[in-house]
Protein backbone atom coordinates (compact mmCIF):
# COMPACT_ATOMS: atom_id res chain seq x y z
CA UNK A 1 0.00 0.00 0.00
CA UNK A 2 3.19 2.23 0.78
CA UNK A 3 4.02 1.72 -2.84
CA UNK A 4 0.98 2.56 -4.74
CA UNK A 5 0.26 5.75 -2.34
CA UNK A 6 3.97 6.71 -3.16
CA UNK A 7 3.35 6.46 -6.79
CA UNK A 8 0.19 8.26 -6.44
CA UNK A 9 2.99 10.89 -4.47
CA UNK A 10 4.88 10.79 -7.62
CA UNK A 11 2.20 11.75 -9.99
CA UNK A 12 1.47 14.58 -8.04
CA UNK A 13 4.79 16.19 -7.76
CA UNK A 14 5.29 15.61 -11.46
CA UNK A 15 2.09 17.39 -12.42
CA UNK A 16 2.98 20.12 -10.16
CA UNK A 17 6.13 20.68 -11.82
CA UNK A 18 4.70 21.10 -14.86
CA UNK A 19 1.57 22.79 -13.73
CA UNK A 20 1.58 25.31 -16.44
CA UNK A 21 1.15 22.15 -18.95
CA UNK A 22 -1.07 20.50 -16.42
CA UNK A 23 -3.42 23.27 -16.42
CA UNK A 24 -4.00 23.75 -20.16
CA UNK A 25 -4.46 20.29 -20.59
CA UNK A 26 -6.99 19.68 -17.52
CA UNK A 27 -8.76 22.88 -17.72
CA UNK A 28 -8.04 25.18 -20.90
CA UNK A 29 -8.37 22.60 -23.40
CA UNK A 30 -11.91 21.02 -22.65
CA UNK A 31 -13.15 24.49 -21.65
CA UNK A 32 -12.37 25.53 -25.34
CA UNK A 33 -14.28 22.84 -26.09
CA UNK A 34 -17.18 23.49 -24.77
CA UNK A 35 -17.71 26.91 -25.29
CA UNK A 36 -17.02 26.17 -29.33
CA UNK A 37 -19.37 23.22 -29.42
CA UNK A 38 -21.40 23.42 -26.26
CA UNK A 39 -21.77 27.63 -26.46
CA UNK A 40 -21.38 28.95 -29.80
CA UNK A 41 -21.91 25.77 -32.20
CA UNK A 42 -25.06 24.41 -29.99
CA UNK A 43 -26.88 27.55 -30.06
CA UNK A 44 -27.00 26.77 -34.09
CA UNK A 45 -27.62 23.15 -34.09
CA UNK A 46 -31.60 22.08 -33.62
CA UNK A 47 -31.88 19.05 -31.24
CA UNK A 48 -34.59 18.14 -29.17
CA UNK A 49 -34.46 19.01 -25.98
CA UNK A 50 -34.27 21.67 -23.10
CA UNK A 51 -30.55 22.22 -23.04
CA UNK A 52 -29.66 21.75 -27.35
CA UNK A 53 -26.63 20.34 -28.40
CA UNK A 54 -24.59 21.48 -25.24
CA UNK A 55 -26.42 18.62 -23.44
CA UNK A 56 -25.06 16.16 -26.06
CA UNK A 57 -21.65 17.14 -26.61
CA UNK A 58 -21.14 17.97 -22.94
CA UNK A 59 -21.15 14.59 -21.71
CA UNK A 60 -18.82 13.25 -24.70
CA UNK A 61 -16.25 15.85 -23.97
CA UNK A 62 -16.32 14.81 -20.36
CA UNK A 63 -15.60 11.47 -21.43
CA UNK A 64 -12.99 12.64 -23.76
CA UNK A 65 -11.42 13.58 -20.39
CA UNK A 66 -12.09 10.50 -18.59
CA UNK A 67 -10.03 7.96 -21.49
CA UNK A 68 -7.67 10.83 -22.47
CA UNK A 69 -6.25 11.14 -18.62
CA UNK A 70 -5.48 7.80 -18.04
CA UNK A 71 -3.83 7.62 -21.03
CA UNK A 72 -1.34 10.53 -20.49
CA UNK A 73 -0.63 9.68 -16.93
CA UNK A 74 0.53 5.63 -18.00
CA UNK A 75 1.68 6.62 -21.06
CA UNK A 76 3.89 9.06 -19.69
CA UNK A 77 4.80 6.75 -17.13
CA UNK A 78 5.25 3.66 -19.88
CA UNK A 79 7.40 5.92 -22.34
CA UNK A 80 9.45 7.45 -19.69
CA UNK A 81 9.88 3.97 -18.16
CA UNK A 82 11.03 3.17 -21.42
CA UNK A 83 13.32 6.22 -22.80
CA UNK A 84 14.57 6.55 -19.27
CA UNK A 85 14.16 3.62 -17.90
CA UNK A 86 12.08 4.68 -15.05
CA UNK A 87 9.90 1.54 -14.76
CA UNK A 88 12.91 -0.54 -13.98
CA UNK A 89 13.39 2.29 -10.59
CA UNK A 90 9.65 0.72 -9.77
CA UNK A 91 9.97 -3.00 -10.88
CA UNK A 92 13.42 -2.67 -7.74
CA UNK A 93 11.12 -1.44 -5.39
CA UNK A 94 10.04 -4.44 -3.26
CA UNK A 95 7.00 -4.79 -3.97
CA UNK A 96 5.40 -7.83 -5.78
CA UNK A 97 4.41 -6.80 -9.95
CA UNK A 98 1.37 -6.81 -9.01
CA UNK A 99 1.84 -3.82 -6.74
CA UNK A 100 3.38 -2.13 -9.55
CA UNK A 101 0.13 -2.91 -11.75
CA UNK A 102 -2.32 -1.86 -9.20
CA UNK A 103 -0.03 1.15 -8.35
CA UNK A 104 -0.20 2.05 -12.06
CA UNK A 105 -3.90 1.24 -12.61
CA UNK A 106 -4.91 3.52 -9.83
CA UNK A 107 -3.03 6.63 -10.83
CA UNK A 108 -4.57 6.07 -13.99
CA UNK A 109 -8.19 6.33 -12.48
CA UNK A 110 -7.55 9.04 -10.31
CA UNK A 111 -6.06 10.80 -13.11
CA UNK A 112 -9.30 10.04 -15.09
CA UNK A 113 -11.73 10.68 -12.51
CA UNK A 114 -9.93 14.60 -11.39
CA UNK A 115 -9.48 15.24 -14.98
CA UNK A 116 -13.08 14.98 -15.62
CA UNK A 117 -14.87 16.22 -12.55
CA UNK A 118 -12.87 19.39 -13.91
CA UNK A 119 -14.74 18.79 -16.80
CA UNK A 120 -17.96 18.80 -15.10
CA UNK A 121 -17.51 21.91 -13.32
CA UNK A 122 -16.54 23.65 -16.53
CA UNK A 123 -19.50 22.03 -18.06
CA UNK A 124 -21.81 24.26 -15.13
CA UNK A 125 -19.70 27.41 -15.70
CA UNK A 126 -20.06 27.66 -19.96
CA UNK A 127 -23.08 25.72 -20.53
CA UNK A 128 -24.97 25.86 -16.59
CA UNK A 129 -25.15 22.18 -17.07
CA UNK A 130 -25.63 19.91 -13.54
CA UNK A 131 -26.28 16.37 -13.83
CA UNK A 132 -29.40 15.12 -12.67
CA UNK A 133 -27.56 11.63 -11.15
CA UNK A 134 -24.81 12.87 -9.60
CA UNK A 135 -23.75 9.55 -8.58
CA UNK A 136 -24.21 7.44 -11.97
CA UNK A 137 -21.92 10.47 -13.41
CA UNK A 138 -19.08 9.24 -10.70
CA UNK A 139 -19.58 5.36 -11.48
CA UNK A 140 -19.16 6.03 -15.34
CA UNK A 141 -16.37 8.47 -14.83
CA UNK A 142 -14.47 5.46 -12.30
CA UNK A 143 -15.31 2.84 -14.41
CA UNK A 144 -14.20 4.80 -17.43
CA UNK A 145 -11.19 5.63 -16.27
CA UNK A 146 -10.46 2.37 -15.06
CA UNK A 147 -11.16 0.77 -18.33
CA UNK A 148 -8.71 3.14 -19.99
CA UNK A 149 -6.14 2.61 -17.94
CA UNK A 150 -6.25 -1.02 -18.83
CA UNK A 151 -6.25 -0.40 -22.70
CA UNK A 152 -3.80 2.28 -21.82
CA UNK A 153 -1.68 -0.53 -20.65
CA UNK A 154 -2.09 -3.11 -23.17
CA UNK A 155 -1.92 -1.10 -26.21
CA UNK A 156 1.34 0.71 -24.52
CA UNK A 157 2.84 -2.85 -23.48
CA UNK A 158 2.29 -5.20 -25.93
CA UNK A 159 4.36 -4.14 -28.93
CA UNK A 160 8.17 -5.22 -28.11
CA UNK A 161 8.44 -1.36 -27.83
CA UNK A 162 5.93 1.89 -26.17
CA UNK A 163 6.72 4.13 -28.55
CA UNK A 164 4.67 1.75 -31.33
CA UNK A 165 2.58 1.25 -29.25
CA UNK A 166 1.40 5.33 -28.63
CA UNK A 167 0.83 5.17 -32.37
CA UNK A 168 -1.50 2.63 -32.16
CA UNK A 169 -3.29 4.22 -29.33
CA UNK A 170 -3.45 7.30 -31.42
CA UNK A 171 -5.41 5.48 -34.12
CA UNK A 172 -7.32 4.01 -31.79
CA UNK A 173 -8.39 7.53 -30.02
CA UNK A 174 -9.77 9.03 -33.10
CA UNK A 175 -12.19 6.39 -34.16
CA UNK A 176 -12.90 5.90 -30.30
CA UNK A 177 -13.72 9.80 -30.25
CA UNK A 178 -15.23 10.00 -33.44
CA UNK A 179 -17.73 6.82 -34.10
CA UNK A 180 -17.89 6.57 -29.89
CA UNK A 181 -21.07 8.91 -29.21
CA UNK A 182 -18.64 11.68 -27.95
CA UNK A 183 -19.90 14.49 -30.56
CA UNK A 184 -23.58 12.91 -30.60
CA UNK A 185 -25.78 10.72 -28.91
CA UNK A 186 -26.17 7.21 -29.83
CA UNK A 187 -29.72 7.79 -30.63
CA UNK A 188 -28.94 10.13 -33.67
CA UNK A 189 -26.93 6.88 -35.15
CA UNK A 190 -28.84 4.53 -37.83
CA UNK A 191 -27.82 0.63 -38.22
CA UNK A 192 -24.87 -0.38 -39.51
CA UNK A 193 -22.90 2.85 -37.73
CA UNK A 194 -25.65 2.13 -34.75
CA UNK A 195 -23.94 -1.31 -34.46
CA UNK A 196 -20.40 -0.36 -35.41
CA UNK A 197 -20.80 1.89 -32.28
CA UNK A 198 -21.69 -0.84 -29.46
CA UNK A 199 -17.76 -2.14 -30.43
CA UNK A 200 -16.34 0.67 -28.91
CA UNK A 201 -16.15 1.19 -24.65
CA UNK A 202 -16.19 5.42 -25.69
CA UNK A 203 -20.12 4.84 -26.58
CA UNK A 204 -20.76 3.08 -23.08
CA UNK A 205 -19.04 6.18 -21.81
CA UNK A 206 -20.04 9.04 -23.11
CA UNK A 207 -23.91 7.25 -23.27
CA UNK A 208 -23.46 6.59 -19.32
CA UNK A 209 -23.26 10.31 -18.92
CA UNK A 210 -25.72 11.03 -20.55
CA UNK A 211 -27.97 8.94 -18.46
CA UNK A 212 -26.41 10.95 -15.55
CA UNK A 213 -27.07 14.38 -17.10
CA UNK A 214 -30.04 14.06 -18.96
CA UNK A 215 -32.20 11.33 -18.40
CA UNK A 216 -35.09 12.50 -20.15
CA UNK A 217 -32.86 12.70 -23.28
CA UNK A 218 -32.92 9.89 -25.70
CA UNK A 219 -29.47 7.60 -24.88
CA UNK A 220 -28.37 4.61 -24.33
CA UNK A 221 -30.03 2.84 -21.04
CA UNK A 222 -28.23 3.66 -18.14
CA UNK A 223 -27.41 -0.16 -16.97
CA UNK A 224 -26.98 -1.14 -20.49
CA UNK A 225 -24.20 1.64 -20.48
CA UNK A 226 -22.53 0.61 -17.16
CA UNK A 227 -22.70 -3.13 -17.94
CA UNK A 228 -21.12 -2.41 -21.09
CA UNK A 229 -17.86 -1.04 -19.36
CA UNK A 230 -17.89 -3.50 -16.65
CA UNK A 231 -18.06 -6.71 -18.94
CA UNK A 232 -15.12 -5.05 -20.85
CA UNK A 233 -13.00 -4.38 -17.95
CA UNK A 234 -13.73 -7.76 -16.77
CA UNK A 235 -12.45 -9.34 -20.22
CA UNK A 236 -9.28 -6.49 -20.03
CA UNK A 237 -7.99 -6.95 -16.76
CA UNK A 238 -6.88 -10.64 -17.27
CA UNK A 239 -5.56 -9.34 -20.58
CA UNK A 240 -3.78 -6.29 -18.90
CA UNK A 241 -2.51 -8.76 -16.33
CA UNK A 242 -1.03 -10.96 -18.47
CA UNK A 243 0.60 -8.61 -20.95
CA UNK A 244 2.20 -6.58 -17.69
CA UNK A 245 3.92 -10.01 -16.17
CA UNK A 246 4.77 -10.66 -19.95
CA UNK A 247 6.65 -7.46 -20.41
CA UNK A 248 7.77 -6.68 -17.06
CA UNK A 249 8.49 -9.85 -15.02
CA UNK A 250 11.45 -10.45 -16.95
CA UNK A 251 13.07 -7.37 -17.84
CA UNK A 252 14.61 -6.69 -20.68
CA UNK A 253 14.19 -3.50 -22.14
CA UNK B 1 23.92 -18.78 8.00
CA UNK B 2 22.31 -19.31 4.16
CA UNK B 3 24.96 -17.86 1.34
CA UNK B 4 24.13 -14.16 0.86
CA UNK B 5 23.79 -15.23 -3.06
CA UNK B 6 23.46 -18.61 -4.15
CA UNK B 7 23.17 -19.21 -7.45
CA UNK B 8 22.82 -22.75 -8.89
CA UNK B 9 22.93 -24.25 -12.58
CA UNK B 10 21.28 -20.91 -13.98
CA UNK B 11 20.96 -19.63 -17.30
CA UNK B 12 19.43 -17.17 -19.03
CA UNK B 13 18.44 -16.75 -22.52
CA UNK B 14 16.34 -14.08 -23.98
CA UNK B 15 13.27 -14.24 -26.14
CA UNK B 16 15.70 -13.98 -29.07
CA UNK B 17 17.33 -17.20 -28.09
CA UNK B 18 20.44 -15.61 -27.23
CA UNK B 19 22.27 -17.52 -24.28
CA UNK B 20 23.70 -14.78 -21.73
CA UNK B 21 24.83 -17.33 -19.37
CA UNK B 22 24.75 -20.56 -19.04
CA UNK B 23 25.08 -22.78 -16.04
CA UNK B 24 26.38 -20.78 -13.69
CA UNK B 25 26.65 -21.92 -10.14
CA UNK B 26 28.37 -19.67 -7.42
CA UNK B 27 28.31 -18.83 -4.06
CA UNK B 28 29.14 -15.26 -2.32
CA UNK B 29 29.03 -15.02 1.41
CA UNK B 30 27.83 -12.58 3.88
CA UNK B 31 30.07 -10.34 4.11
CA UNK B 32 32.21 -10.85 1.27
CA UNK B 33 32.96 -8.34 -1.33
CA UNK B 34 33.14 -10.52 -4.92
CA UNK B 35 34.03 -8.90 -7.97
CA UNK B 36 32.91 -10.34 -11.24
CA UNK B 37 34.99 -9.54 -14.42
CA UNK B 38 34.46 -9.73 -17.96
CA UNK B 39 34.32 -8.36 -21.38
CA UNK B 40 31.34 -6.62 -23.16
CA UNK B 41 28.92 -9.24 -23.56
CA UNK B 42 30.37 -11.80 -20.96
CA UNK B 43 26.98 -11.97 -19.29
CA UNK B 44 27.35 -9.39 -16.39
CA UNK B 45 24.64 -7.49 -16.87
CA UNK B 46 22.19 -10.33 -16.97
CA UNK B 47 23.14 -11.68 -14.19
CA UNK B 48 23.07 -8.62 -12.31
CA UNK B 49 19.53 -8.34 -13.46
CA UNK B 50 18.53 -11.76 -12.28
CA UNK B 51 20.32 -11.33 -8.89
CA UNK B 52 18.18 -8.05 -8.39
CA UNK B 53 14.71 -10.04 -9.61
CA UNK B 54 14.76 -8.36 -12.70
CA UNK B 55 15.07 -10.79 -15.32
CA UNK B 56 13.76 -14.82 -14.78
CA UNK B 57 15.88 -17.44 -14.54
CA UNK B 58 15.69 -19.73 -17.76
CA UNK B 59 16.98 -22.31 -15.55
CA UNK B 60 18.64 -22.48 -12.09
CA UNK B 61 18.42 -20.32 -9.40
CA UNK B 62 19.03 -17.56 -7.61
CA UNK B 63 18.61 -17.00 -3.87
CA UNK B 64 19.28 -14.45 -1.56
CA UNK B 65 19.99 -15.81 1.72
CA UNK B 66 17.96 -18.22 1.07
CA UNK B 67 15.15 -16.31 -0.82
CA UNK B 68 14.35 -17.91 -4.29
CA UNK B 69 14.28 -14.57 -6.35
CA UNK B 70 11.49 -16.38 -8.53
CA UNK B 71 9.64 -16.90 -5.17
CA UNK B 72 10.69 -14.19 -2.97
CA UNK B 73 11.20 -11.32 -5.27
CA UNK B 74 9.67 -8.35 -2.92
CA UNK B 75 11.53 -9.71 -0.16
CA UNK B 76 14.44 -10.41 -1.41
CA UNK B 77 14.54 -6.72 -3.35
CA UNK B 78 14.44 -5.17 0.47
CA UNK B 79 17.44 -6.63 0.94
CA UNK B 80 19.47 -5.55 -1.76
CA UNK B 81 20.28 -2.01 -3.30
CA UNK B 82 21.32 -2.46 -6.83
CA UNK B 83 23.57 0.35 -9.09
CA UNK B 84 22.24 -0.83 -12.81
CA UNK B 85 25.04 0.02 -15.41
CA UNK B 86 22.66 2.23 -17.09
CA UNK B 87 20.51 5.57 -15.22
CA UNK B 88 17.49 4.66 -14.50
CA UNK B 89 16.78 8.45 -12.51
CA UNK B 90 13.25 9.57 -12.80
CA UNK B 91 13.60 12.47 -15.63
CA UNK B 92 10.64 14.29 -14.14
CA UNK B 93 12.10 14.38 -10.25
CA UNK B 94 14.63 16.40 -8.97
CA UNK B 95 17.76 14.90 -6.91
CA UNK B 96 16.26 14.92 -3.66
CA UNK B 97 12.91 13.17 -4.62
CA UNK B 98 14.60 11.02 -6.85
CA UNK B 99 16.40 9.66 -3.23
CA UNK B 100 13.52 10.64 -1.26
CA UNK B 101 10.87 8.38 -3.90
CA UNK B 102 13.41 5.74 -3.76
CA UNK B 103 13.19 5.51 -0.03
CA UNK B 104 9.48 6.13 0.38
CA UNK B 105 8.89 2.95 -2.66
CA UNK B 106 11.18 0.97 -0.31
CA UNK B 107 8.42 1.97 2.36
CA UNK B 108 10.99 3.80 4.53
CA UNK B 109 8.71 6.32 6.64
CA UNK B 110 8.79 10.32 5.39
CA UNK B 111 11.16 11.65 8.27
CA UNK B 112 13.38 8.73 8.39
CA UNK B 113 13.74 8.84 4.69
CA UNK B 114 14.84 12.94 4.64
CA UNK B 115 17.13 12.43 7.34
CA UNK B 116 18.94 9.98 5.30
CA UNK B 117 18.48 11.33 1.82
CA UNK B 118 20.03 14.74 3.39
CA UNK B 119 22.93 12.59 5.00
CA UNK B 120 23.48 10.69 1.27
CA UNK B 121 23.07 13.90 -0.41
CA UNK B 122 26.13 15.75 1.74
CA UNK B 123 28.41 12.24 1.71
CA UNK B 124 28.24 12.57 -1.99
CA UNK B 125 28.66 16.45 -1.92
CA UNK B 126 25.00 16.97 -3.78
CA UNK B 127 23.68 19.00 -1.45
CA UNK B 128 23.67 21.99 -4.29
CA UNK B 129 22.17 19.97 -6.90
CA UNK B 130 19.34 18.52 -4.79
CA UNK B 131 16.68 20.48 -6.20
CA UNK B 132 18.20 20.30 -10.05
CA UNK B 133 16.82 18.08 -12.20
CA UNK B 134 18.36 15.33 -12.98
CA UNK B 135 17.93 15.81 -16.61
CA UNK B 136 20.35 18.58 -16.21
CA UNK B 137 23.27 16.72 -14.31
CA UNK B 138 26.54 15.55 -15.79
CA UNK B 139 27.26 12.23 -16.37
CA UNK B 140 29.89 12.06 -12.78
CA UNK B 141 26.53 13.60 -10.64
CA UNK B 142 24.05 11.25 -12.25
CA UNK B 143 26.11 8.31 -11.19
CA UNK B 144 26.57 9.87 -7.84
CA UNK B 145 22.52 9.89 -7.46
CA UNK B 146 22.47 6.36 -8.85
CA UNK B 147 25.26 5.60 -6.02
CA UNK B 148 23.28 7.13 -3.29
CA UNK B 149 19.72 5.80 -4.37
CA UNK B 150 21.40 2.27 -3.69
CA UNK B 151 22.86 3.46 -0.50
CA UNK B 152 19.55 5.05 1.20
CA UNK B 153 17.54 2.20 1.66
CA UNK B 154 20.15 0.66 3.96
CA UNK B 155 20.34 -2.47 2.26
CA UNK B 156 22.00 -5.85 3.19
CA UNK B 157 23.44 -6.59 -0.15
CA UNK B 158 24.75 -3.88 -2.36
CA UNK B 159 25.12 -5.37 -6.66
CA UNK B 160 26.92 -2.92 -8.64
CA UNK B 161 27.05 -3.19 -12.23
CA UNK B 162 30.04 -1.08 -13.26
CA UNK B 163 29.39 1.93 -11.02
CA UNK B 164 33.02 2.86 -11.59
CA UNK B 165 31.98 3.98 -15.89
CA UNK B 166 32.23 7.54 -16.36
CA UNK B 167 33.36 8.49 -12.79
CA UNK B 168 36.42 11.03 -12.43
CA UNK B 169 39.11 9.77 -9.75
CA UNK B 170 37.66 11.68 -6.67
CA UNK B 171 34.49 10.14 -7.11
CA UNK B 172 35.57 6.93 -7.69
CA UNK B 173 37.81 6.72 -4.81
CA UNK B 174 34.95 8.18 -2.61
CA UNK B 175 32.52 4.98 -4.02
CA UNK B 176 35.64 2.83 -3.00
CA UNK B 177 35.22 4.13 0.42
CA UNK B 178 31.73 3.82 1.16
CA UNK B 179 31.68 0.37 -0.24
CA UNK B 180 34.82 -0.48 2.25
CA UNK B 181 32.31 1.10 5.41
CA UNK B 182 29.61 -0.82 3.86
CA UNK B 183 31.45 -4.37 4.03
CA UNK B 184 32.99 -3.45 7.57
CA UNK B 185 29.57 -3.44 8.54
CA UNK B 186 29.45 -6.81 7.71
CA UNK B 187 27.37 -6.50 4.76
CA UNK B 188 27.85 -7.50 1.20
CA UNK B 189 28.95 -6.39 -2.14
CA UNK B 190 28.49 -7.99 -5.90
CA UNK B 191 30.46 -5.50 -8.02
CA UNK B 192 30.81 -6.43 -11.97
CA UNK B 193 33.49 -4.33 -13.18
CA UNK B 194 35.73 -3.74 -16.03
CA UNK B 195 38.23 -2.36 -14.39
CA UNK B 196 41.07 -4.50 -12.84
CA UNK B 197 42.54 -2.23 -10.50
CA UNK B 198 39.12 -1.51 -9.29
CA UNK B 199 38.27 -5.43 -8.70
CA UNK B 200 41.95 -6.18 -7.07
CA UNK B 201 41.46 -3.53 -4.97
CA UNK B 202 38.42 -3.72 -3.50
CA UNK B 203 37.17 -7.72 -3.77
CA UNK B 204 37.89 -10.44 -1.79
CA UNK B 205 37.10 -12.87 -5.06
CA UNK B 206 37.15 -12.42 -8.26
CA UNK B 207 35.03 -14.14 -10.88
CA UNK B 208 35.93 -14.01 -14.63
CA UNK B 209 32.91 -14.45 -16.79
CA UNK B 210 33.25 -15.51 -19.91
CA UNK B 211 30.44 -15.80 -23.01
CA UNK B 212 28.21 -16.60 -19.78
CA UNK B 213 30.22 -18.96 -18.11
CA UNK B 214 32.32 -18.52 -15.08
CA UNK B 215 35.71 -19.65 -15.90
CA UNK B 216 38.14 -18.54 -13.14
CA UNK B 217 37.83 -17.80 -9.49
CA UNK B 218 40.57 -16.11 -7.75
CA UNK B 219 40.74 -15.54 -3.78
CA UNK B 220 42.92 -13.38 -1.99
CA UNK B 221 44.32 -13.80 1.08
CA UNK B 222 42.65 -13.38 4.49
CA UNK B 223 42.30 -9.54 5.06
CA UNK B 224 44.46 -8.53 1.78
CA UNK B 225 43.78 -7.59 -1.66
CA UNK B 226 45.22 -9.53 -4.43
CA UNK B 227 48.52 -9.40 -6.01
CA UNK B 228 48.90 -6.76 -8.39
CA UNK B 229 48.33 -8.18 -11.80
CA UNK B 230 46.85 -11.64 -10.63
CA UNK B 231 43.83 -10.64 -12.11
CA UNK B 232 45.07 -9.14 -15.06
CA UNK B 233 46.80 -12.54 -16.22
CA UNK B 234 44.58 -15.10 -15.31
CA UNK B 235 41.98 -12.82 -17.45
CA UNK B 236 44.53 -13.10 -19.93
CA UNK B 237 45.26 -16.47 -19.84
CA UNK B 238 41.30 -17.87 -19.54
CA UNK B 239 39.63 -15.26 -22.39
CA UNK B 240 42.76 -15.15 -24.30
CA UNK B 241 42.18 -11.57 -24.56
CA UNK B 242 45.01 -9.36 -24.93
CA UNK B 243 43.54 -6.99 -22.22
CA UNK B 244 40.16 -4.82 -20.49
CA UNK B 245 40.10 -1.24 -19.92
CA UNK B 246 42.23 0.88 -17.89
CA UNK B 247 40.92 2.05 -14.69
CA UNK B 248 39.60 5.62 -14.74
Amino acid sequence: MRFVLALLYRNLVVGRASVQLTLIRVVFQPAIYLFVFGHVVGRVIPVSGQNGYGAVIAPGIIAMATVGAPFVTIGGQVLSGYFFRTLEEWLLAPVTLRTVLAAMLLGGVCSGVINSLVVVILAWLILDLTPSDPAFLLLAVVAGAFLFSLVSLVVLLLPQRPDRGREVFSILMMLMTFFGCTFYSYAMLEPPFSYFALLLPTTYISEGLRAAYAPGQPHLDADAALTGLILIAIVLLPCTDWVFRRRLGSFSW
Amino acid sequence: MPAAVCIEDLTLRYPSGAVAVAGLSLDVRPGEIFGLLGLNGAGKSSLIKAIASLLRPSTGRVRIFGLDTRTHAAAVKQRIGVVPQENNLDAALNVRHNLLFRCRYAGIPGHVASQRVKRWLSLLGLEDKAEESVLHLSGGCKRKVMLAKAFVTEPEILVLDEPSAGLDLGVRELLWEQVRIFRAAGNTVFLSTHYLEEAEALCDRIGILHRGRLVSMLACDQGSSLAPGMAAATFRAVTGQAGMDEAP
